[in-house]
């Protein structure tokens, strides 16, 4: 009897009513039409093919010592490294960043996001959702308040073929989830390390103890089994005659040479492995390039260790940011090279930057107030800085932006109009994004 | 404190529904719908003789003109530096806002037509909103006149507006038929006002009834029954509509029906007004899945089915009733309810940590397994005081820290009422406001909190909850120190000493309570049939009406007089002849999808299906913190790794209670049920169904009775048979795996998938 607000097939909610309200809502009718057109012009691409791969630096990776190195500050802040050039005249990237230094011309930083925000649990929920926690949160807190943006995303795209709109990889971050968008768009979880020998992603092919043979023999038995009589008019909501579409769409996926060729890490070239690194993350982010090419829109890899309060430089040498470096420049000169990166948006980012001034234990703290984000394709200009801190790192201080703008901005790219009203379980309307208005400088 | 949370309500949500007509909100172009001429000519006339006052005629436009939803100036920091309450829920604020800030230039009372407000709203420079109202409307000349008398914000003995009517409240219609609805104010001097150009309406099902901004209604195509909702500033009135069906059954057809206690009599009654009918009785095998499953989780033993149907006496099923809910299955029983019970009450684990969360879980268990009256355990519940390292239910208050979240908390668990809103603003569609929020606040005023407080994710420490007389709840925008006061009901004094959650619970488990029983017998009928009476389950309200009240009230009278027993309910709704129909439609009753006149399929939930996959595949998955073993509905809390569990929708781990589940089917456990490596290495397995039978040296015929037992509860019919013996047959076939495959296709099939 109640009326009840779907907050999926959004297509066709997404009419008249939103773009009305996009217009209440604070971001003007025609800017969203212009945003979205320039998103959609760059090179001939539609929003709607946008696929995005979100790399989480869980823990607030430094922006001293990744994208906004201060040479010129004292030395308690610059801290142990030198800066470097990059391909852009007058840009210099921290020296551990050597790579993407060269890949400059390809992406964007946005050294001026800041909030505040400063533990991980409520960071965590307002960077991964574009909303603050509604109550204050503890540091270690795992919380979701507001659906993530890889679920919106699944819940605009739905699934194809099969294949799941929004996959994390190794786990879900802490504020991942779909909340009131419901379980079917929660991240679909690839946890084993796509850098083993053998790797296979789970559930989305016949596992290897059944034959093909085997395989396809049972799947006739099933179909004559399977008797259960189905309620197939509509009015009567028979739940198993959508149960029959999904397994339609699975054993689709099941079959589409396409799709399981892109599961199978270990088509790709050596030499292409090689590129991004032989380790857990590189892998990772080259495989979720071959899952972007076959239709997947929404990829988290989580890369978590960022919370460097002791021993910084020594965590940064030792590993981490070579890892970083060399797998997030490798996908970049990829996308770029195979053609995709104009519809392939890549964000890099963990929950806020460190403090300036190194601590006691040679770490950092969290910092808010300043934080550097890294983006690039989706129509992103290369080559470019957006805002400042100021000289010694401390805050944002030019062009700044917030949460907030920086989810409008993904949504636009993505084809989703960030003011959008969706429903909670409440059936409260909840808008997308509070009062967020897209970066400018990434719709150039 | 009261600040800050007021703000990140205001944050979160109170979008209004006004800006939701596509009409009002449609872009800056479209022109804001204005009462019809004759109308706005009349209200013009009448407005010129009397003066006008901020609250009684000017909020009305700014609420009907959407200035003061969420999305505009009702933002949390408003919109271009104005901000209005959400709603209006805030006079004095919102006149300050318009008449004294922005140093007054909003309003310019030398030259009315030039104020800020009049240029804004008419578009008369650049508005984001758009236009609200055109010059000379209705709304444009009550404005000004408004502004020509000075603006007052109200006039000395000016009546308060009491309530609203709406007329026709309800009516019988038929299809594609049109009415129009009036709506008139009543004051506290008697007067009453039209102020139907002035309201907001709402359908609550727009296939029964769709209204417009004008109050103009158009029924639909099918029959049932449309509740339009009326609000003007914070009242709130429903009209209802019922679309009777074109052709009903004889009344002898419905007398034939079988009836096996009340519930029958009050859902026929129903489907005779609604020209359903009844599936007919569901079959045996049916019926034991199905009541197993909904009353213990787990599937019936091919033992328990065997006994069953081989028994030739005619009171076999109420037998089977009988023994699901007696003592000898108070563990399986108490554990199955715990998971529904801890959607509800159970914490985010890292919020306040492992110990209390797995305290309190345990205490759910053992208060369900001795089976306590369902008015002690909520009372045990609410009145919990100690350390969370002890005693569980004080869990509950380590994490909903403040009183007013507790308030909230019980009135959408124990009381069905969503009152969330009303921390804020007026509930849009329901007359609870924030006097009533924070007066059931004021209640847990008085729970204090000593120790470590929380320190997520561990929050290691034990906490104290006691009680210490002499807290106090203030209304966030008066200030007033709230009275304990429970929804509907006077305010209560209490006695020096007393903690006030007492009284509550006194209150809240009162035979007479008019929510309490009701709330739960809902629920309890959510679980069994799929779907409430009233739905969702914890949202009554007279703008959502249920689909049956005499049943509701007579299973919520019976629950009372049988001292709050759950399994008593249980009993009851299992041997109605209601609960034991086919799921198959009929002519009559293909597009019910309320009224239970057939068995609503549904989704086995993700931990009762678990158990059910490890008893026929064998190696159950062990879980963190339990025996080997275990079964899935006894985890204790949505932390504890299961790629299975979270595919089929248990709640994220990381949201708070009361969680939300989906039960929905998705590809993602489809694929998980066909391919998952794991479970298909189980099927191969020595203690797996197939591998057992197999080792038995049964025949192709005994494997695949034995699995169908197993899984469907029935044995194979003859072209099942057929189908399996021949697979048995198939070149290159062994019987482990024609076994194993003819389990992995019933597994992957919707007669396993759902209780059917």
């Amino acid at each position: 009897m109640p009326q009840f607000h779907s907050n999926k097939n959004s297509f066709k909610r997404r009419d008249f009513i939103q773009v009305g309200l996009g217009a209440l809502g604070g971001i003007g009718l025609s800017d969203i039409l212009k945003l979205r057109s320039q998103a959609a012009a760059a090179k001939g691409k539609s929003a709607n093919d946008i696929r995005c791969i979100l790399v989480w630096l869980d823990g607030g990776p430094s922006h001293f010592e990744t994208f906004d190195p201060k040479p010129d500050a004292p030395k308690e802040i610059r801290g142990e490294f030198k800066s470097i050039k990059t391909k852009t005249p007058g840009v210099h990237f921290s020296e551990v960043m050597p790579k993407l230094a060269q890949a400059s011309d390809k992406l964007t930083i946005v050294r001026s996001i800041a909030h505040k925000q400063n533990n991980h649990g409520a960071g965590n929920h307002y960077m991964m959702t574009g909303r603050p926690t509604p109550v204050p949160v503890g540091c270690g807190a795992y919380v979701t308040f507001h659906p993530s943006f890889g679920s919106v995303v699944s819940s605009h795209r739905g699934m194809a073929q099969g294949l799941p709109p929004y996959i994390s990889t190794p786990r879900i971050t802490r504020s991942g989830g779909p909340n009131f968008l419901g379980a079917q768009h929660a991240p679909f979880i690839i946890s084993s390390n796509p850098n083993s020998k053998g790797f296979k992603v789970r559930d989305v092919s016949i596992p290897s103890v059944v034959t093909d043979g085997r395989a396809s023999s049972r799947k006739e038995l099933r179909k004559s089994l399977d008797q259960l009589k189905r309620i197939n008019e509509a009015v009567a909501e028979d739940p198993a005659v959508s149960f029959d579409e999904f397994y339609s769409q699975g054993f689709d996926l099941i079959t589409s040479q396409k799709a399981q060729a892109a599961f199978d890490i270990e088509k790709e070239p050596e030499k292409i492995r090689e590129t991004y690194g032989r380790n857990d993350f590189g892998q990772r982010l080259l495989l979720a390039r071959r899952l972007t090419e076959v239709g997947v829109p929404f990829i988290t890899v989580s890369y978590g260790g960022w919370d460097d309060h002791r021993k910084l430089f020594e965590n940064f040498k030792k590993k981490k940011a070579g890892q970083l470096d060399q797998g997030l420049s490798a996908l970049i000169n990829d996308l770029h090279q195979r053609g995709t990166l104009d519809n392939t948006l890549v964000i890099a980012l963990g929950e806020f930057g460190r403090t300036p001034k190194v601590n006691k234990d040679a770490g950092r703290d969290h910092w808010s107030f300043a934080m550097s984000v890294l983006m690039a394709g989706a129509g992103i200009p290369g080559g470019q800085i957006v805002g400042a801190t100021d000289a010694k790192g401390y805050y944002a201080s030019e062009n700044i932006y917030s949460p907030e703008d920086f989810a409008a901005s993904i949504y636009t790219k993505m084809g989703i109009n960030p003011s959008e009203v969706l429903h909670d379980t409440a059936n409260r309307p909840v808008q997308l994004v509070d009062h967020g208005h897209p970066i400018k400088e990434l719709f150039a | 404190m009261f600040c800050l949370r007021l703000l990140a309500c205001l944050t979160l949500c109170c979008l209004g529904t006004a800006v939701l007509q596509p009409l009002r909100a449609a872009s800056p172009a479209a022109k804001v719908p204005q009462a019809p001429l004759k109308e706005a000519a009349k209200e013009a006339a009448t407005k010129k003789e009397r003066a006008l006052s901020f609250r009684n005629d000017i909020l009305p436009i700014l609420s009907r003109s959407g200035c003061n939803t969420g999305s505009c100036h009702a933002k949390a920091d408003g919109r271009k530096g104005f901000k209005l309450s959400v709603f209006a829920f805030d006079p004095a604020s919102d006149y300050k806002e318009i008449v004294k800030d922005a140093r007054g230039r909003r309003i310019f009372p030398a030259s009315p037509e030039h104020s800020l407000l009049m240029l804004k709203a008419t578009q008369s420079i650049e508005h984001e909103g758009g236009e609200r109202f055109p010059k000379d409307s209705a709304h444009y000349r009550t404005l000004l006149t408004w502004i020509q008398q000075g603006m007052p914000y109200e006039i000395a003995n000016e009546p308060e507006l009491t309530r609203i009517l709406v007329t026709p409240p309800d009516g019988k219609y038929k299809k594609e038929s049109s009415l129009k609805i009036k709506v008139t104010a009543h004051y506290s001097d008697n007067s009453t006002r039209d102020v139907t150009a002035l309201s907001h309406f709402q359908s609550n099902d727009k296939g029964m009834v769709q209204v417009d901004e004008h109050g103009r209604a158009k029924v639909g195509k099918v029959s049932g029954e449309g509740v339009i909702v009326v609000r003007y500033l914070e009242q709130v009135d429903v009209a209802r509509v019922t679309i009777p069906p074109e052709k009903t059954l004889p009344a002898a057809t419905y007398a034939k029906l079988q009836t096996n206690n009340e519930i029958d009599s009050y859902a026929y009654e129903r489907h005779k007004k609604l020209g359903l009918l009844v599936s007919p009785p569901c079959s045996d095998n049916e019926f034991i899945r199905r009541a197993t499953l909904d009353t213990l989780g787990k599937l019936p033993s091919p033992e328990q089915v065997g006994i069953f149907l081989k028994d030739k006496d005619p009171k076999k099923r109420s037998k089977l009733i009988d023994g699901l809910l007696s003592d000898r299955n108070a563990t399986a029983w108490g554990d199955y309810w715990a998971t529904k019970f801890n959607d509800l009450l159970r914490p985010n684990t890292q919020r306040v940590g492992i110990k209390p969360v797995y305290l309190f879980d345990q205490w759910i268990r053992d208060r369900l397994r001795a089976n306590t009256p369902y008015d002690q355990f909520v009372r045990e519940l609410l009145t919990a005081s100690g350390s969370t390292h002890e005693y569980g239910p004080t869990a509950l208050f380590r994490d909903k820290r403040e009183a007013a979240d507790m308030g909230a908390f019980v009135s959408r668990i124990f009381l069905g009422i969503r009152m969330d809103c009303a921390k804020c603003h007026h509930h849009p569609n329901e007359k609870w406001g924030q006097d009533d929020y924070y007066s059931l606040a004021a209640f847990f005023g008085s729970v204090k909190h000593k120790g470590q407080g929380i320190s997520p994710p561990i929050s290691g420490e034990p906490e104290y909850i006691y009680f210490k007389p002499g807290g106090q709840v203030k209304h966030p925008v008066t200030q007033a120190v709230m009275k304990p006061k429970a929804p509907d009901s006077p305010a209560v004094e209490i006695k020096d000493g007393q903690d006030p959650r007492e009284v509550l619970v006194d209150w809240i488990t009162n035979p007479e309570n008019p929510f309490f029983a009701r709330t739960i017998v809902n629920r309890i009928w959510g679980e069994y049939f799929g779907k409430g009476i009233v739905h969702p389950v914890d949202d009554f309200r007279a703008s959502n009406p249920s689909t049956n009240d005499a049943l509701l009230d007579w299973l919520a009278a019976d629950f009372v007089a049988h001292k709050f027993d759950l399994k008593h309910l249980m009993g009851n709704i299992m041997r109605s002849q209601t609960y034991q129909i086919s799921s198959l439609p009929n002519e009559h009753n293909l597009a019910d999808t309320d009224n239970f006149s057939r068995s609503y399929r549904r989704r086995l939930p993700a931990e009762v299906m678990l158990d059910a996959l490890s008893g026929l595949a064998g190696n159950p998955p062990r879980f963190s913190g339990l025996p080997k073993g275990s079964p899935a509905v006894r985890t204790w809390n949505n932390l504890l790794k299961s790629d299975f569990l979270d595919t089929f929708g248990r709640p994220d781990s990381s949201a708070a209670c009361p969680c939300e589940r989906d039960a929905q089917p998705s590809a993602v456990q489809a694929l998980h049920l066909m391919n998952s490596k794991e479970l298909n290495e189980r099927l191969g397995k020595a203690d797996s169904l197939p591998s057992q039978l197999v080792a038995a040296k049964k025949t192709p015929g005994q494997i695949t009775d034995a699995i169908y037992l197993a899984t469907y509860s029935r044995l194979p019919n003859t072209e099942e048979r057929k189908a399996s013996l021949a697979y048995f047959q198939k070149k290159d076939m062994t019987p482990q795996l024609a076994a194993e495959d003819i389990l992995w296709s019933l597994l992957n099939s919707a007669e396993f998938v759902f209780n059917h």
